[in-house]
């Protein structure tokens, strides 16, 4: 289908945006299922998504963004709210190498739920109309390795035995990695490799517990000529740079809410970096109205003009809650917008 | 370098095992406590909180500090109780029902012990009813309510309001963070205090008690 960049600066060229919100769990609502149910067979996941796609039309759409796929394929206790994202439980007691070496013996890709996300993707890819990007997502090696061993664990374990995490992560990236190719093998169009949980640490670990593993990721991603893109959450200015030293094609980037101001950031980055954001999800989306949604969007598209390098989109998941109308009102001014350079 | 100085620039560094030397070499050389506590561990653990919202340390450096800090602080608090010598202040703090974040505020929490206060450390997940057992219970002077998520946010304000409905709110203060929320959302639900980070938090719950 050619990829993020190519689509980008052609349709920058016709003065038009590619517009796409980061949005799954709203489709729970108009596919009448629930994120349980979603999160564990493909059929209804598949059901889930495609409500989004013939709603909205976006230019990509993506999966559910669970990051408990990979934990809970290696194990980890997973809690399944009806109407909640799965999440990993809170990590009690020491990790060390001896429960590193068990995991290493599970068989991480065959099981079922992840299996559940790689069929959905086939699914999208089959049935999307034309046009439709699929894209996926996959934990990010320091996220996973905080999910293994407790987020505060692995923030302490940076400082005190970097090494000891490095292989941690090493092993995370090489799951996450497996993943991917299946992904990948399935037709993502694109992969978006979330690490929320980098944003607590400098430049420095960054690069080391996530950067240096991504790398292989977006390396990975290119062999199948699809698109890398990265996602940390909050207030990430301190990481760009090492994001693009990853090779990626895209950042997806939080709101100013966040602390993150885009047009600031083009002004800095090359130009066949795709920047992917950053309406406020919370503020703007959730709790705003109609009126306000399209004031925002359109202020947002408005300071982006001058960039061709630039998605529409949403600076986090939207939440189950998000009223559909607001959606709607993204979408809508999205669509509608001219670029006037 | 004096002892004291090698107690500081550890706790900034964040070394535990250095920490708990030189907070033993201290008492063998007969300082008095609340002078270790007053040049050593507060003012390390200031610094840590100026490079911190400077972004000159991330949460891994902060985390470390902290740690080390408190297990200093775990040798001088019973003789600080032996010695009578009282906490400036007293406080729970806690995250509330649905929300499991709590590295935030553990960091707020360590910040306040490095501080001087007492802290009492209810957990995550915590539910109004239980905020307000532990407030009957320990009668702190101040009580810290965590949230990181936006649909866990609300839930700062039904605490507050339960406080109300059972005739608690005047015996507490209640300072609020975590991510979501902000300045103009504690004042709208009546927090009494709210602050972006652990470091300004120490500052907030002192001003708080007029120290
Ligand atoms: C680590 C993390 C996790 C870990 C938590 C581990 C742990 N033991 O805490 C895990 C993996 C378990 C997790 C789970 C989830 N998470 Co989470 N998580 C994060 C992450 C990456 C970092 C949070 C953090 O620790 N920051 C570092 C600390 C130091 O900062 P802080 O918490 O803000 O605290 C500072 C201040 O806020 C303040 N402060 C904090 N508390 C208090 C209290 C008082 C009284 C005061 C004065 C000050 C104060 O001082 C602190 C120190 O300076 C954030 C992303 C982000 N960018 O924030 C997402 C984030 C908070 N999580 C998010 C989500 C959605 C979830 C899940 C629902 C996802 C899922 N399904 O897996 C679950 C929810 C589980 C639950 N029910 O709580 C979203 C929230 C979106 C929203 N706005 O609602 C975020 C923003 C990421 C995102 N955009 O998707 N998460």
């Amino acid at each position: 289908m050619g990829r993020l960049l190519d689509l980008v600066k052609s349709s920058y060229s016709e003065k038009r945006r590619i517009v796409a919100p980061l949005v799954g769990f709203p489709g729970v609502k108009i596919a009448q299922s629930s994120i349980k149910l979603a999160q564990q067979n493909h059929e209804e996941h598949f059901k889930v998504v495609s409500s989004l796609v013939d709603k909205f039309k976006p230019d990509i759409q993506f999966v559910l963004m669970d990051l408990s796929v990979e934990a809970n394929a290696l194990g980890l206790n997973t809690l399944f709210p009806p109407d909640d994202s799965a999440t990993v439980m809170k990590k009690h007691g020491k990790f060390g190498t001896d429960e590193l070496a068990l995991l290493e013996k599970i068989k991480f890709d065959s099981d079922s739920r992840l299996l559940s996300y790689v069929k959905t993707v086939e699914l999208m890819k089959r049935r999307f109309p034309a046009g439709v990007k699929v894209g996926a997502y996959v934990t990010g090696p320091y996220t996973l390795a905080g999910l293994i061993i407790g987020a505060e664990e692995a923030g302490l374990m940076a400082a005190r035995h970097p090494e000891k995490l490095e292989e941690i992560c090493v092993f995370t990236n090489d799951c996450i990695m497996r993943y991917a190719e299946l992904l990948l093998s399935a037709g993502a169009d694109a992969v978006c490799v979330l690490e929320p949980s980098g944003v607590m640490l400098g430049p420095s670990h960054f690069e080391k517990f996530s950067v240096a593993n991504v790398k292989d990721i977006v390396k990975l991603c290119h062999t199948a000529d699809s698109d890398c893109i990265y996602h940390v959450c909050g207030n990430s200015t301190h990481l760009i740079e090492k994001m693009v030293e990853s090779g990626v094609d895209g950042l997806s980037l939080d709101s100013k809410d966040g602390g993150i101001y885009l047009s600031e950031i083009a002004k800095n980055i090359q130009k066949n970096i795709v920047l992917i954001g950053n309406i406020s999800p919370s503020r703007t989306i959730v709790y705003g109205s109609p009126k306000e949604v399209k004031e925002e969007v359109k202020a947002l598209l408005e300071s982006m003009d001058s960039f061709p390098n630039y998605v529409l989109s949403t600076g986090c998941d939207l939440p189950l809650e998000t009223p559909v109308d607001n959606i709607s009102a993204f979408m809508e001014t999205g669509r509608n917008y001219t670029i006037s350079v | 370098m004096s002892v004291l100085e090698n107690l500081k620039e550890n706790v900034i560094a964040g070394n535990e095992s250095k920490v708990l030397e030189y907070t033993q070499k201290a008492l063998d050389e007969g300082i008095d406590l609340e002078k270790i506590l007053n040049d050593g561990f507060i003012p390390g653990m200031d610094v840590v909180g100026s490079k911190f919202q400077a972004n000159e340390i991330y949460v891994p450096e902060m985390l470390i500090s902290a740690k080390a800090m408190k297990a200093g602080m775990k040798i001088l608090e019973p003789l600080l109780t032996e010695a009578g010598i009282e906490p400036i202040g007293k406080v729970v703090i806690g995250t509330v029902k649905g929300d499991l974040h709590d590295i935030g505020k553990n960091l707020v929490a360590m910040m306040l012990e490095g501080g001087g206060f007492e802290v009492i450390d209810a957990g995550v997940d915590i539910t109004a009813q239980k905020f307000m057992d532990l407030v009957k219970e320990n009668k702190p002077d101040i009580l810290g309510l965590s949230a990181l998520l936006t649909t866990t946010m609300v839930e700062i304000k039904n605490v507050i309001d339960a406080f109300k409905e059972e005739g608690l709110r005047d015996d507490v203060k209640i300072i609020v963070g975590g991510a979501p929320v902000s300045e103009d959302y504690a004042k709208d639900i009546g927090a009494d205090g709210y602050s972006p980070d652990a470091a300004s938090a120490v500052n907030l719950a002192k001003k708080l008690l007029g120290k």
